[in-house]
């Protein structure tokens, strides 16, 4: 603005006339500048003056020169790569990488020294022009003029991809050249690499891993190929980290993952002797791996894997616990379980990387054939009474544990969670009882694990019979310091006052007692009622035990331990020395089935036989005689005569138990339905036995039709009402 | 001991000058000293013989070589009186070495210590609507449909023209870009915003309002952006587009709306602000745009407004009316000015907030000239700004004590101010004239 005021200075324009108006000043500058870029590109730059040069394009940039300087520029360079061009074509052979190489460096070079001269250009012509500055410039002219000309373009595609298949082939090739050449594509623009080498370098990859992988699969077994598989794809890796862009590594790995597995993966997983089942059998952990790690990165490749792992599982399960030899010894039955979940704990921890969807499909396996067979929560249960039993003895503390948790996992996997604890507790009372527990701590600690898994309720009744243990110890203190003086002479008692409902109650026909004992039983019973009142005592003959001093013919002295119901028995002979099977019953009125049992102990176990039966024989009739064995002779002092009892329950009594459970799961039906409804007021059937069955399912799995009976049953009793419009709708009444 | 083996001889323009490669290596790779000392050029040849002796000739004014040697000898620059700034400019434009110069121009910005650098004359004709201060010195100054942009050296670039449409507000996304909102025109589907290039005014592109999917035109009000490349601006549709619209600065889509609630003001905000720490934008719509003031933090990623203050249905006096509000995240406040730069505070972190007015300065009334403009507030760096009539106060503190008062004699009532680049540019509404404050540069003694 302030030049405006200043307009009598006619000097200055007649000087700024004469310098642009100069047609031949423009091009005069030019000239040098282009002289200067070809002998740059000739090697040839130490004679050139950087200043002059620098000057001279600046002036020409001022003087409003600059688009002739520009297209100067792009033409001149363009004829230098066209001349390059030539050169790189001539080359033979394998020189062609090479000169293509030593071009590019040298036009990277000139490049440099350009833009140095152009500087000036650089900075204000060309972004107030929105033209493409220098660098770019010459990018993209030795893109368009060397790399895309007709007789270079295929021929270095082709040289590249030759020379990847003779490294894929075991040749060795010049890595640093071929990373010099990609980092030149990769320098041109991401485009120019990956429609000039990564696309076709993808798709020749993958006819090559396509035929490649069908020839492998005919000749090989599983293990096999998956090793080379494997092998394949870490070359790919190291291949594209040593001269490949690193984005291709994402695709080149996919279109080996895509041809070497996903499109074979059925193929490889049912091969016949060296399939996934096979692998499984054999416990093939490092095939496994390599089997997931591979398999982990193709789409499906993992559930592929998980389903035939599940059909493998559940199939060996299903035929472990249906098959009827196992089911004979319900420890070896358990442990076959717990090594098979041993077995596929180990292999999804080490080849399966603890995925967890695996143990997902490991457990629900487990479930599904655990409950195939009915009795599995009685054999868990006489598992761990196996174990409590004597199984523990010198055992340590942690593998009691061990031990205890591979049963509470067992545990989990129970669908009907009441029938285990019915047997649980019918084990416990017995062990107890018996006195038969090895370890207390084990014990307790099985309860606290039932009772974190089920709840205070699943384990209350558990923890009750403990109680009453510890209070009779202290109750049988209590009795002997009052009646110490006068018992001094008699058999010793001992009760053990069991609280009716935590134990497992048997109908309870009491037998009758030798005189000797009854006296000391009503004593007890007065003392007990004497220090408890509003409490009744009924005898559990069915349940106890007796140590028994005899004296046999040959004055040899034993001591018999025996059960309640020997006792009896044994304690006749005392009068008699030969007593009919029925004369035994009448005077015992002990139920038949226990007394046949009884006896046959007592006469027909050999080297226990302390009684002689006449006829001889292993079973007992009904009009069997029996007189004391006085050739009874054992090597120990103390003699343990066992009753003859079925480990496993026999028929009907399973029948029995199995009808306890239903009994005892109606109340809770009926209470989860109460309680839905309390809170629900309206549902309809569908849902309300979809709740009750969601609801009762940690402890059983509930049946619709009894869900129905009960849900009826509490129409009955004016709980719940039916809706008189849609006769599918309950209704609670308050 | 002998000759250093890196000393250079110029001759600029028939003078000698004798310094170190060392020293043109503080002028970096991207300057002409950077290139003649590359490798490339073989400039060093022979150096422990004839180097020193050699002299690289270079046809320029020898002056400014001087002035420019000295600064990258020293990191400083000074400017005898008799060599115009302009021509060192273009000197340091031919050398490479603009950056240099205008890093080294002025110094870091405090408001204690600002002194008139310039004045800028017969630019903004007519009432000026808002100055601009740009990201590294450069300004914009909008009035009418007219959009001026300024470089570092207040070199005029190609004007923005807006196509007779009145520009509402203008802020600098980059060194490059400004995004100016405009009014819509009824009838034509224009207004609106979009980005334009600061070196010659071109639009690269628009921002679009769409309302169920349907494009809508709009009028684009206030503008703030944050960290994440976002762009908020006040809309006003002409139906149901009333809030603010959040768009991608990058691609230029929209990408959010934050409708207008009933009984409260957002698409004709006069103000937006962008809180870093908070993840809030404050908005505020003032009087006398609207009969009342609404002031709320609005949180995008649930669409809620999670803090609000308005003056409906209190008695509102003059000295209760807020005419311009800024949010201090440091200590958790919103600061408002009434129309007698009356400063008061609100605490962000409590909802219902009254404001605390400190009233300094009932002297004002009375005062008043006879085209007032009303107070306009700003933030930077724990310094508090304020524009009253012709002047600028600066408060600083934790009671926000006046520290230092700008006053130009010329130009009468200040419109608008902005701070940004280490500067601070104030347009006068009297007068046409906009002004420029600097910091000097410090001084090592």
């Amino acid at each position: 603005m302030s030049s405006g005021h200043k307009k009598r200075n006619f000097q200055i324009e007649a000087f700024k006339h004469k310098v642009v108006v100069d047609p031949k000043y423009a091009e005069k500058t030019w000239k040098i500048l282009d002289h200067a870029i070809h002998e740059i590109y000739n090697h040839n730059a130490s004679g050139l003056s950087f200043e002059e040069l620098y000057r001279n394009a600046y002036n020409m940039v001022l003087h409003k020169f600059g688009e002739k300087l520009y297209s100067g520029l792009v033409s001149t360079m363009t004829l230098h790569l066209q001349t390059m061009s030539k050169s790189i074509e001539s080359a033979h052979g394998g020189l062609f990488l090479e000169e293509l190489n030593t071009k590019w460096s040298d036009h990277n070079k000139a490049l440099q020294m350009i833009r140095d001269i152009l500087m000036y250009m650089d900075r204000t012509f060309i972004p107030s022009t929105h033209k493409t500055p220098v660098h770019e410039l010459g990018l993209n002219l030795w893109r368009d003029n060397v790399i895309h000309s007709d007789k270079i373009q295929t021929r270095l595609l082709n040289t590249l991809l030759e020379l990847i298949l003779r490294e894929r082939m075991g040749e060795v090739i010049n890595r640093g050249l071929m990373r010099n050449i990609i980092k030149m594509l990769m320098d041109l623009g991401p485009s120019v690499y990956q429609d000039d080498f990564e696309k076709p370098f993808l798709e020749v990859s993958a006819d090559f891993y396509r035929a490649e992988s069908q020839e492998f699969i005919e000749c090989s077994d599983c293990g096999d190929y998956l090793k080379k598989a494997e092998r394949r794809l870490n070359e790919e890796i190291e291949r594209v980290s040593h001269y490949l862009d690193a984005k291709s590594e994402a695709k080149i790995t996919n279109v080996v993952e895509k041809e070497m597995v996903a499109n074979h993966m059925l193929r490889l997983v049912h091969m016949d002797n060296s399939g996934l089942v096979k692998m499984l059998l054999d416990d093939k952990l490092e095939d496994l791996g390599r089997m997931y790690t591979l398999f982990k990165r193709v789409p499906i490749g993992l559930p592929t894997i998980r389903d035939v792992l599940t059909s493998h599982i559940r199939n060996t399960g299903k035929q472990l616990v249906t098959d009827p030899e196992k089911s004979k010894n319900p420890v070896e039955f358990v442990e076959a379980l717990l090594d098979k979940k041993d077995k596929y704990d180990k292999i999804i921890a080490s080849s399966f990387s603890n995925d967890k969807t695996f143990q997902n499909a490991l457990s629900s396996s487990f479930e599904y054939f655990i409950n195939l067979n009915p009795r599995s929560p009685e054999y868990i249960s006489l598992f761990v009474d196996d174990k409590l039993r004597k199984g523990l003895k010198g055992v340590k503390e942690e593998d009691i544990e061990i031990m205890l948790d591979k049963v509470m996992m067992l545990f989990r996997y129970l669908q009907e969670k009441d029938v285990f604890e019915k047997y649980y507790k019918q084990h416990l009372a017995k062990r107890l009882l018996s006195g038969k527990t090895v370890s207390d701590d084990a014990e307790r600690s099985l309860i606290v694990k039932l009772k974190t898994e089920c709840g205070y309720q699943f384990t209350s009744k558990l923890e009750g019979m403990f109680t009453d243990m510890k209070t009779s110890q202290d109750t049988m203190q209590g009795f002997y310091s009052a009646h110490g003086g006068d018992l001094a002479s008699g058999p010793t008692l001992v009760v053990q006052v069991l609280t009716t409902g935590s134990w497992p109650t048997q109908s309870s026909i009491s037998c009758n007692l030798p005189s000797e004992l009854l006296t000391l039983c009503e004593k007890f019973r007065s003392y007990y009622l004497g220090t408890h009142t509003g409490r009744r005592l009924s005898w559990q003959t069915n349940m106890g035990t007796a140590d028994l001093r005899a004296t046999f013919g040959n004055g040899q002295k034993y001591e018999l331990n025996v059960s309640t119901y020997q006792m009896c028995v044994l304690m006749l002979f005392n009068n008699s020395d030969c007593l009919s099977y029925r004369e035994i019953e009448q005077a015992t009125e002990i139920i038949s089935s226990d007394l046949k049992r009884c006896l046959q102990s007592l006469a027909c176990v050999k080297g226990k036989n302390v009684l002689r039966k006449e006829p001889m024989s292993k079973e007992i009739g009904e009009d069997d005689v029996f007189s004391v064995n006085d050739k009874f002779t054992s090597k120990l002092r103390k003699v343990k005569i066992g009753t003859v009892v079925a480990q496993k329950e026999s028929e009907p009594e399973k029948q029995e138990t199995r009808q306890r459970v239903e009994e005892d799961r109606k109340p809770q039906i009926e209470a989860a339905v109460v309680r839905i409804m309390k809170s629900r007021r309206v549902l309809d059937h569908n849902n309300i036995i979809a709740e009750v069955t969601k609801q009762l399912q940690p402890r059983f799995l509930a049946n619709p039709s009894e869900i129905k009976k009960r849900i009826e049953s509490l129409i009955e009793r004016d709980f719940l009402e039916r809706d008189n419009v849609d006769r599918r709708l309950y209704r609670y009444l308050a | 001991m002998g000759v250093q083996k890196d000393r250079v001889k110029f001759n600029v323009g028939g003078r000698i000058f004798e310094t170190t490669a060392t020293t043109l290596a503080n002028a970096g790779r991207n300057s002409l000293f950077g290139a003649m000392f590359d490798e490339n050029w073989n400039l060093q040849s022979n150096p422990a013989t004839t180097a020193a002796a050699t002299e690289h000739f270079i046809d320029r004014n020898p002056d400014c070589f001087s002035i420019l040697l000295d600064l990258l000898r020293t990191g400083e620059l000074h400017i005898p009186t008799n060599i115009p700034e302009k021509l060192l400019y273009k000197e340091a434009l031919f050398y490479g070495l603009s950056d240099h110069v205008r890093t080294a121009r002025w110094g870091p910005f405090d408001g204690n210590r600002l002194h008139l650098a310039r004045s800028v004359h017969g630019r903004a004709p007519g009432d000026g609507t808002a100055i601009r201060a740009g990201p590294d010195g450069g300004c914009c100054v909008a009035h009418g449909s007219m959009v001026h942009v300024y470089d570092w050296t207040l070199e005029e670039h190609p004007p923005i023209n807006l196509d007779y449409q009145r520009v509402n507000d203008a802020i600098w996304v980059d060194s490059d870009n400004i995004v100016i909102s405009a009014c819509e025109r009824l009838g034509r589907d224009e207004g609106g915003m979009g980005l334009f290039s600061t070196s010659n005014g071109e639009l690269r592109y628009k921002f679009h309002v769409a309302h169920e999917n349907q494009a809508k035109s709009y009028t684009g009000g206030a503008l703030s952006f944050n960290q994440d490349y976002k762009l908020f601006s006040s809309c006003k549709g002409r139906s149901n587009e009333y809030g603010i619209g959040v768009w991608d600065q990058v691609t230029g889509n929209q990408v959010d709306f934050f409708y207008e609630p009933p009984g409260w003001s957002l698409g004709e905000a006069d103000k937006l602000q962008w809180l870093h720490g908070t993840n809030c934008l404050l908005v505020a719509t003032l009087f006398p745009r609207k009969d009342n003031c609404y002031i709320g933090l609005l949180d995008f990623r649930d669409k809620s407004m999670v803090w609000s203050w308005s003056d409906i249905g209190a008695r509102i006096t003059d000295e209760r009316r807020v005419r311009d509000a800024i949010a201090m995240e440091e200590t958790n406040s919103i600061c408002v000015v009434n129309e007698y730069e009356d400063l008061g505070f609100m605490d962000l972190r409590r909802a219902g907030s009254i404001v605390r007015w400190s009233s300094r300065s009932r002297l004002m009334k009375g005062k008043m000239p006879d085209e007032p403009c009303y107070p306009k507030l700003a933030l930077h760096e724990g310094q508090l700004f304020s524009s009253m009539n012709d002047s600028v106060s600066v408060f600083a503190g934790p009671d926000w004590v006046l520290t230092s008062r700008l006053r130009n004699s010329y130009g009468g009532s200040i419109c608008d101010f902005s701070i940004g680049g280490d500067r601070l540019f104030a347009l006068h509404s009297d007068e046409n004239v906009f002004d420029i404050w600097e910091t000097r540069a410090h001084s090592i003694v």
